[in-house]
């Protein structure tokens, strides 16, 4: 007799594998997991596709990547960063469903200038190691105001014209790319 | 436990009057976006589209705008160009439909500023437009003003944002 309830009381296997041996629990674990994936993808980090090869050789069309929303919470963007900027503002709480994905180069303040294809910053040559495609580009000076940043991508093989870069507000950089 | 049912009874009640609600008296805000989005659906075409498809659809494009409205565009690509007048319009969508099998346009992030009138309207958004079923499209922030004509919201200026100075 006892041995039946025991048997009564036991799930089945195929109960503990699809939902687990307290239904309950199983239920409540599912929704947290949910909430935190919700609010972490939404939120915190914002999975993203690259599009074209304005990154390359840095970032290849297609790849999957991550930004980081909460990059620029206690500090501003820096020299170097990657960092992804929306286009019309969704809304505080919405996601952007597309962006720009750009290299910052010059910070608020600075003047920039392309001579040769070389960026030159306040006048003297940045250095920057990620480009590996030729670049003869002529441009400039340009300075940036208050809260600007020029932003441009690694791939400067095509016409200036062609390639899309400038001043970025900061309230347009939605993060930094992760990876 | 009679009473937590009662109450759980009232509180779907409630959330289910309040989207019968919104569903058949939206805000004004949801009713100039839902306008825009569907202007979006009207300029998409598929290579199933036949000319007479085509046509009806030029027609419907242009009873999304005022007759004096503006479209300004401007790209590395096309320059700077202007479009005044639902004719003008007309001749460029009959145009752009006959030379394109296929064309998707989305307007995306979309966000709505009513004016204090409650006769105009703003709308920013980004358009995303891609040709021939490609995986590539053009992205183009996008600044729209409406407003409300014999009860219609009706397009007035369309023009184009540089996102990055």
């Amino acid at each position: 007799m006892q041995d039946e309830n025991d048997s009564k009381k036991q799930p089945g296997w195929i109960q503990t594998i699809v939902v687990g041996r307290r239904p309950l629990a199983t239920l409540v674990r599912i929704l947290v997991l949910v909430a935190v994936c919700f609010v972490l993808f939404t939120f915190v980090l914002l999975p993203i596709r690259v599009s074209g090869i304005s990154m390359e050789p840095t970032y290849h069309d297609h790849a999957v990547n991550c930004v980081n929303r909460l990059a620029y919470l206690r500090h501003d963007p820096q020299r170097g960063d990657v960092v992804a900027i929306r286009f019309s503002d969704p809304g505080a709480f919405a996601r952007p469903h597309v962006m720009l994905m750009k290299r910052v180069v010059a910070l608020p303040g600075e003047t920039i200038s392309f001579h040769q294809g070389h960026v030159y910053i306040n006048g003297e040559l940045l250095d920057e190691p990620y480009l590996k495609n030729p670049c003869d580009w002529e441009h400039g000076p340009i300075e940036c105001g208050p809260n600007q940043y020029y932003v441009v991508g690694d791939n400067r093989s095509m016409p200036f014209e062609y390639h899309t870069q400038g001043l970025a507000d900061q309230r347009h950089i939605v993060g930094k790319v992760l990876m | 436990m009679k009473i937590a049912g009662r109450l759980i009874l009232v509180v779907i009640l409630a959330a289910l009057g309040f989207w019968l609600y919104t569903v058949f008296f939206p805000n004004l805000e949801k009713v100039v976006l839902k306008r825009v989005a569907s202007l979006a659906k009207t300029v998409t075409v598929t290579p199933n589209d036949g000319n007479i498809t085509r046509a009806a659809k030029v027609s419907s494009i242009i009873s999304y705008f005022s007759t004096d409205a503006e479209i300004h565009v401007e790209g590395p690509e096309i320059g700077n160009k202007s479009i005044t007048g639902r004719d003008e319009i007309r001749e460029i969508a009959a145009g752009g439909m006959a030379n394109v099998s296929s064309l998707s346009v989305q307007f995306d992030d979309a966000t709505a500023h009513i004016g204090a009138d409650k006769q105009s309207a703003e709308v920013d958004c980004t358009a995303r437009v891609s040709v021939k079923d490609s995986k590539d499209f053009g992205i183009q922030e996008l600044h729209i003003q409406l407003k409300k004509i014999d009860g219609d919201w009706l397009i007035t200026k369309v023009e184009t944002v540089k996102t990055l100075q």
